[in-house]
Parts: C-alpha cells; structure tokens; sequence
C-alpha cells in the first residue's frame, strides 16, 4: 500500500470508512497499482478479502503483493483471501469440463446475455463469513478488471445490475468495503459508448472515485501521470469535490505529489 | 418556480428531476418526499437504488407513518427471493394496488427511485404508458421520479421528460455549497415557464432557493447601464435634422448593383468599338452565344 496515497484520502489500515465503494478508472493509462494498493491495504487491516481477478493470473499479484510487503498464498491458505482466477477457470467453463460445480460464476462465458447473478452469488457465498474458522474484518470485495466482461458480451445494464446488488449486500448490508476498476475508452461524441456508460453509471453508486490518466500535456519521465481523487459521500464535508494529483511508480511502492511539486522540476 | 413545486400549489402531475453525475438529484427528490408528508399525503417510495435507511435519513419523524418504501432494494430483480417489490412489477396493476392498500391519506405521492432502473429493464415505451396510465389512473395524485439524463440515450430522456408536467434538472454551480436548478414546467393552459434557481438541501431535508449565491465574488451582474450619448458635450455637430436623414437614405451607394445599372451596361452605346472577328481555318467558330445561358 501507498502511504501518501492513504494521506490524501486520509485513511490507514486501522481506520478507514465501511460501507465504502471506491471506484478506480483510467483513460489511455493504467490503473492497476492503485488495484495493487487496495489489495495490500485491506488484507493488511485484516479484512476478508473475495479478489475477482478477471485479466491477471494469481502469481502476478502474489509476485507484486510481494515486493508491498503482503503474501497472498499464505492469505489464501488462512481463508482471509477468496480468489477467482477467470483467466484459468475460464477454459474449464468453455469447454465445459466440469458441471459438477453448483455455482458457476463464469457462466457469462456461455450465455453472456443472462446476466451476472451466478458471479454474485459467488461473490456473496465467498463473502459471508462462515462459522467455523477465523472470523475476519469486514468483507472487501476487489474487481480487476470490470469492462473486460464487456468485450465478452455482457451488457452494461447487466453489470450496473452486479455492482447494485454487490454493494446493497456487501457495502449496506455487511458494511464491508467494495473497489472496483473500470477501464474507460477515449471520450467520443457518440453517447452509446458502453464503456463510458458503465463508467458514468458506477459513478452514479460510488463513494469515492479515483481516476488515472496521461498527462495532458504529453509524456514524461519523472510523473508518470494525474490521479483525480472525487469525493462523492453525500454525507462528507469534502462533497462533489475534486483534486488532481502527479504520481510516479516505482519498483515498491508509489509517490504523490501535488501539481507542478515533483522533484524533478523543483 | 422550485419552491411553488414543491409546496404543491399545482395540484398533483409529473415531476421529473434529471441529473448527472456532477451533482446528484437525491437530496431534492427527498425534499420533496418530505414537503409531501408535511402535507399530511401518503408517500410512496418504489426504491431500487438505494437502501430505506438512506431515504428515510433526514425526514421529519413526526409524519414517518405516512412513509411507505417498497424494497426494490437490496433485491430488486428477485435474485434472492427477498424482495417485496421487484422491477417486474412495475405495472399499473400492481403499484395501484400497493397505493390502496395504504390509502388513509388526502392523496397518494409515488417516488420512484430510479427511473432509469426501471428504463434499464423495461422498454420506454412501455414505462412512459404504465407512467401515464398511473397519473390518469386517479389513485395517485403527484408521481416524482428521478432520471440520471447521462446513462440513456438522449432520445429516451427527451420521452419521458415529455410527459412531465415539471422537469428539474440539477447541476452543480460555481459556489461548491449549492446547486443550480433549471426548472420547466407545463401548465395545464399548455404555457411553458422555465427558471433557473440556486438552491441549498440541508441536512433535515428542507430545501432554501436562492436567485444568486451568496458569495459576491461569483456573482455575474447582468445589468448594462445605458451607453452614454457620443454625440453629445461636443463642439460641433454630428446630429442629423430629419430632412438630412432622408436625403441620407435616399442616396445610392456606388457599388450596389442597382437596376438602372444593370440595363445601362447591357444596352451597347451607340460609337463604342464594334468588333469585327474573322474566323481563321483552324479556329473553332461557334455560331451560339456562350452567354445564352445567363439569366441578366
């Protein structure tokens, strides 16, 4: 986890606000290290953590995780973290091997037009905590990468559906903690873009919602680009507001800084 | 405008509150849940998006007992079979139904939280007949919906906004404590009245509008003061007398391509050069005027 990103948004792993959705998204860059953050944050603050993890394989965000200081096969092995590895489960459900399983959540695979309700009730089965055994935090639900289940033919509405009941259940009624990542395309003038109306309608549900993108102004070595944190609780001071900040990834970890005070210019 | 709607002096229609995701229309539909039970009427709030609690937070208590929410929420497609009111039964049929069976009141509000839940699962068609049909239906007086314009097609705003009687569409303004509200509304006569308003949602759910916002600094005059005359305080005259105005007017301008003109330079003057072609063996000598066409 980042600890000038906890400052800016003014959280840690031993205080932080429940019932939260937070929403990541990006345009033509890469939001996946704040994925990275949340994943260390919550399983740090000791939080059952039910990772969705739709375009990376488990021994990428092991191998990342590591160099954050957190280890998710160990994790795994204590039942803190649920994982749904889609790249490798996916075979299994397209050809069909086995259908032994009572719920399948990769059943979109099949029949994308049916909607997303097996992939919540995993992720409600996966979240609830079970009597024997640890009990954990509250439950954490982690989605890498929501769109791609667009490019498989699941339907907008469909998955504006999934994130409503996931949060009624996961952020209301557990008072768990719910980050999702949407990748965005290029703003076009054509409203039926699905990707940007995913985007808007998450948007609409969301607490807190951070936005990665390119420089406007073009590439550079020293800031690898702007964050844009907009608070959205209704109930908060910092309402409707938004800032802009310059990151730079490194090797372990992540640097924020203010507009124009990165220490390459200063 | 905003505050006649919603105090109700009209009696009863359709109020729609559009907005995006720059500022959310939430915290005006729940003013307006709460004047209406100020009322003394019966709300009836079909919630698909958020939680009882959410909407129940910040209303006066002493009338809660006319507050009825049908949880669409947590379940509003019966994905858990644990939901009261699904979006499927988002019919005439079954809301007037719902409505009866509550009916003590003066008159019956319904606020459906959202229409663009019940649009997302339903064609438009359909829920802008099933809206009319429950406004003509008798049994509920005021139906109030909120619309996010920036998840569908603007077509399908445009189609339901059709039908309101009061259309609010929210955004944010300048000034981050308020918002700007730009009201349309619809008599009965036919007559459209729009009014863009400032207001405030405070936390006890009463709305205060505003024509400016407070802050100074933000404020636009649009009040132009006359200009001053550049005629005037002068040593000499720039002013016209009537006669010279007309003499004005009638003179023509030397490059305006005025009839007399026209005819002048077509008709050939008598004495100008004439000239005399004689056509040599390779020329191509066509006998046609090439300006026939011309329309002079």
């Amino acid at each position: 986890m980042f600890p000038e990103l906890n400052s800016i948004l003014n959280t840690s792993p031993n205080n932080f606000r429940s019932g939260d959705f937070i929403l990541l998204s990006d345009r033509q860059a890469d939001a996946s290290f704040l994925i990275h953050h949340y994943l260390s944050f919550y399983l740090r603050a000791g939080c059952k953590v039910c990772f969705l993890g739709l375009v990376q394989s488990f021994s990428h965000y092991s191998a990342v995780s590591q160099r954050l200081g957190v280890n998710l096969t160990q994790a795994r092995e204590k039942g803190q973290l649920v994982f749904l590895e889609g790249l490798k489960d996916s075979i299994g459900v397209v050809l069909q091997e086995d259908t032994s399983q009572k719920i399948q959540p990769l059943n979109y695979l099949r029949s994308p037009g049916a909607g997303l309700e097996c992939l919540f009730k995993f992720v409600e089965s996966s979240v609830r905590q079970s009597e024997d055994g640890e009990t954990w935090g509250p439950p954490v639900l982690i989605i890498d990468d929501l769109s791609v289940l667009l490019s498989l033919g699941v339907s907008a509405g469909a998955i504006l559906d999934f994130s409503l009941y996931c949060q009624a259940t996961i952020c209301s009624e557990l008072q768990g903690n719910m980050v999702i990542l949407v990748r965005c395309e290029e703003e076009e003038l054509d409203d039926d873009e699905d990707s940007n109306l995913l985007q808007r309608g998450l948007i609409h549900q969301c607490g807190l919602a951070l936005h990665v993108e390119g420089l406007p102004t073009g590439y550079c070595r020293d800031i690898h680009g702007q964050l844009e944190v907009w608070w959205r609780w209704r109930e908060d001071a910092m309402y409707n507001q938004r800032k802009i900040f310059h990151f730079k990834v490194h090797e372990k970890g992540a640097s924020f800084f203010a507009r124009g005070s990165s220490s390459a210019i200063l | 405008m905003l505050s006649n709607i919603l105090q109700g002096t009209e009696a009863g229609g359709f109020i729609v509150i559009q907005d995006t995701v720059k500022y959310s229309g939430r915290g005006i539909l729940k003013c307006f849940i709460n004047a209406a039970l100020k009322r003394g009427e019966n709300v009836h709030v079909v919630g698909f998006e958020t939680c009882e609690t959410e909407v129940r937070a910040g209303l006066d208590s002493s009338c809660l007992e006319k507050f009825h929410f049908h949880e669409g929420h947590p379940d509003p497609l019966g994905w858990s079979c644990r939901s009261s009111f699904t979006v499927e039964q988002f019919t005439t049929e079954d809301i007037t139904l719902l409505v009866q069976k509550a009916q003590h009141a003066k008159a019956s509000v319904l606020v459906v939280d959202s229409l663009s839940f019940v649009l997302r699962h339903h064609q438009p068609v359909v829920v802008c007949r099933r809206l009319q049909e429950l406004r003509k239906g008798g049994v509920i007086k005021t139906i109030i919906g909120l619309l996010h314009s920036d998840l569908h097609q603007q077509g399908v705003v445009g189609s339901v906004c059709h039908l309101a009687s009061a259309v609010i569409s929210v955004a944010p303004a300048s000034n981050e404590n308020c918002g700007v509200a730009k009201t349309t509304r619809r008599t009965k006569s036919g007559k459209v009245m729009q009014e863009e308003e400032f207001f405030n949602v405070s936390e006890d759910a009463t709305l205060s509008v505003q024509t400016r916002p407070h802050q100074t600094g933000h404020v636009h005059t649009e009040q132009y003061e006359a200009e001053p005359d550049p005629a005037s305080n002068l040593t000499f005259n720039l002013r016209l007398s009537n006669e010279e105005k007309k003499a004005r007017e009638k003179v023509a301008l030397p490059f305006v391509f005025s009839q007399e003109k026209k005819s002048a330079l077509l008709k050939p003057s008598p004495g100008s050069g004439r000239i005399m072609y004689e056509p040599d063996a390779n020329d191509d000598f066509d006998e046609e005027d090439p300006d026939d066409d011309l329309d002079v």
